[in-house]
C-alpha cells in the first residue's frame, strides 16, 4: 500500500469515527423507558416502604405524593434522582445485587435502603450470564456483549505499542518500531468499534448507569477515538520516515495510554463495582 | 439551722413551681394563635431565605435557599388550607410576636454581612432557627393544638422541620461555621 492510500484510509477512518461520534451524541438523550417492577411512595416526607428487596435487572419507580420536592440519592454516590417535584416520579433499574442506602438530599433525615438480590454478583455482567450461565458458545450480539471483547483489543495494542518503541529506543531495533506501527494502526482501527458498542450499551441501559462515571466515561472514550486517530497519524508520519520516533510522541502515546487505563477503570467499576 | 434552709428550700421550690405553672398557663397558645406561629414561622424563614438569594453566591447556600422557599411556601399553602378548612383563623400570640422581633434583629444582622461571614451566619441562624421552631412544636405547639387535625398536621411537619435542621447543620458544617 503507498503511504497516500495508506493516509486516505486514515482520514475516511477518521471520518467515520467523526460521523459515528455525531450520531451518538445526537441519540444520547434517548432515555429508556417502561413499567417498574416495584413502587416507593415518598409521602410526608418519608420512603414507603423504607427498606425493599429487589431482584436484580428490575426497575423501581420512586413516586413523589408528597407537597415537597425530594430526592432519590444513593449514600454511595452512584445515582442521584435530581428533584423529584411533586406529582412527578423517576425510576432506575439495579442491576448490581448488594444493598443501596439512599435518602433525599434536600431531607437528609430521610433515609432508605434496597435490597437487590442477584443471580449474578457480577452486576452488569448478569446479563450476559443471564443467558443461562451456559459454557455453550453464541455469537455476541448485544453491546454489553460486544464491548467488553472490542475493549481487550484497544487496552492491549495500544500500552504494547508504546512498550515495543520504548524497547525498539532501547535496543536500537528497528522491527520493534515496525511492530508498534501496526498494533498503533490496528488500535485505531478498531477503537470507534469499541467506542460504538460502548455507546450503544450506554443508550440501550444509559439510566441504570451511575450517571456521573457514565459520563465521564462516553466522553472520555470518545475522545480516545479521536485521540488514537492522531497517534495513528502522528505514527504512520514517523513510520515513513522510517525513524525512532522522538520523547514528544512517545510522551504523548504515555498520556494516551494513562487516559485508556483511567477509561478501563471507570468501565470495571460500571460493571463490577467498588 | 438545717431545719430553716430545709423550709427555705421547700419554699423557693413551691414558688419557682407555681410561677412555672402561671407562665405555662399564660403562654398555652390557642388554636388560631398556633396557626398564627406557623405562619409566622413560614414568613420569617422565606423572607430570609429570600434575603440569603440576594447576597449570596455559594451554590450551596443558593440550593438551600431556594429548598427553603419551595418547602415553606407548600408548608404555608397547605396551613392556609387546613385554617380555611377548620375556619380558624390566624393570631398574634407573644410567641409570634417574639418569632417577628427576633427576625427582625436578625435580618439586621445579615443584612450588614457579605461574603462568607453572610453565608456562616444565615447557616448558623437556620439551625438555630429550625431547633427553636422544632422545640416549640414539641412543647408547646402539640400539645397545646385542640383541634385532631390540626395536632396531626403539626406531627406531620415535624420531619419536614426536622429535614431542614439535618441539612441546615451540613450547610454550617461545610461552610466551617461552627
Amino acid at each position: 500500500m503507498r503511504p497516500s492510500q495508506l493516509q486516505a484510509h486514515i482520514y475516511i477512518l477518521a471520518a467515520v469515527a467523526a460521523v459515528l461520534s455525531a450520531v451518538c451524541v445526537r441519540a444520547q438523550d434517548a432515555q429508556p423507558g417502561g413499567a417498574a417492577n416495584h413502587i416507593v411512595i415518598i409521602r410526608q416526607v418519608h420512603f414507603n416502604p423504607p427498606q425493599m428487596t429487589v431482584k436484580a435487572g428490575e426497575t423501581v419507580e420512586w413516586k413523589n405524593e408528597d407537597i415537597f420536592s425530594h430526592t432519590v440519592t444513593a449514600d454511595d454516590g452512584s445515582f442521584d434522582s435530581g428533584l423529584i417535584d411533586p406529582g412527578n416520579s423517576w425510576q432506575r433499574t439495579f442491576k448490581q445485587a448488594g444493598t443501596i442506602g439512599y435518602h433525599c438530599r434536600p431531607h437528609p433525615n430521610m433515609k432508605a435502603a434496597l435490597v437487590i438480590q442477584g443471580t449474578n454478583e457480577t452486576g452488569a455482567v448478569a446479563n450476559v450470564a443471564g443467558r443461562g450461565g451456559t459454557l455453550k458458545w453464541s455469537p455476541p450480539t448485544r453491546p454489553e456483549e460486544l464491548h467488553p471483547i472490542l475493549v481487550n483489543f484497544t487496552a492491549a495494542l495500544l500500552p504494547l505499542a508504546l512498550l515495543s518503541d520504548v524497547l525498539g529506543r532501547i535496543f536500537r531495533r528497528q522491527s520493534f518500531h515496525h511492530t508498534a506501527w501496526w498494533m498503533v494502526l490496528y488500535a485505531a482501527v478498531i477503537t470507534p468499534f469499541t467506542a460504538a458498542a460502548g455507546w450503544w450499551w450506554r443508550l440501550t441501559e444509559g439510566s441504570t448507569l451511575p450517571a456521573k462515571l457514565i459520563t465521564v466515561h462516553e466522553w472520555l472514550g470518545t475522545a480516545a477515538v479521536l485521540l488514537f486517530v492522531v497517534l495513528a497519524i502522528w505514527r504512520w508520519s514517523i513510520h515513513k520516515r522510517d525513524t525512532s520516533p522522538n520523547w514528544a510522541y512517545l510522551t504523548f502515546a504515555l498520556i494516551v495510554v494513562l487516559a485508556l487505563v483511567y477509561q478501563g477503570s471507570l468501565g470495571g467499576r460500571m460493571v463490577f463495582g467498588k | 439551722m438545717k431545719l430553716r434552709k430545709s423550709y427555705l428550700s421547700v419554699i423557693t421550690s413551691a414558688v419557682l413551681l407555681a410561677a412555672g405553672a402561671v407562665t405555662a398557663y399564660a403562654q398555652a397558645p390557642t388554636d388560631p394563635q398556633i396557626a398564627g406561629i406557623v405562619q409566622t414561622a413560614n414568613h420569617i424563614d422565606i423572607n430570609q431565605a429570600k434575603l440569603a438569594l440576594k447576597k449570596t453566591s455559594n451554590p450551596q447556600v443558593k440550593e438551600f435557599a431556594n429548598q427553603m422557599i419551595s418547602d415553606h411556601t407548600s408548608l404555608e399553602k397547605s396551613v392556609n388550607d387546613l385554617a380555611k378548612k377548620l375556619g380558624v383563623t390566624p393570631e398574634d400570640s407573644p410567641t409570634s410576636k417574639q418569632l417577628k422581633q427576633q427576625a427582625a434583629d436578625e435580618t439586621k444582622k445579615l443584612a450588614s454581612l457579605r461574603g462568607k461571614a453572610f453565608d456562616k451566619e444565615y447557616a448558623s441562624h437556620e439551625v438555630a432557627f429550625h431547633q427553636t421552631v422544632i422545640d416549640a412544636a414539641k412543647t408547646t405547639l402539640i400539645p397545646n393544638a385542640n383541634n385532631a387535625e390540626l395536632k396531626s398536621a403539626l406531627e406531620g411537619a415535624a420531619p419536614l422541620l426536622q429535614g431542614h435542621l439535618e441539612h441546615a447543620q451540613q450547610l454550617e458544617q461545610s461552610l466551617g461555621a461552627k
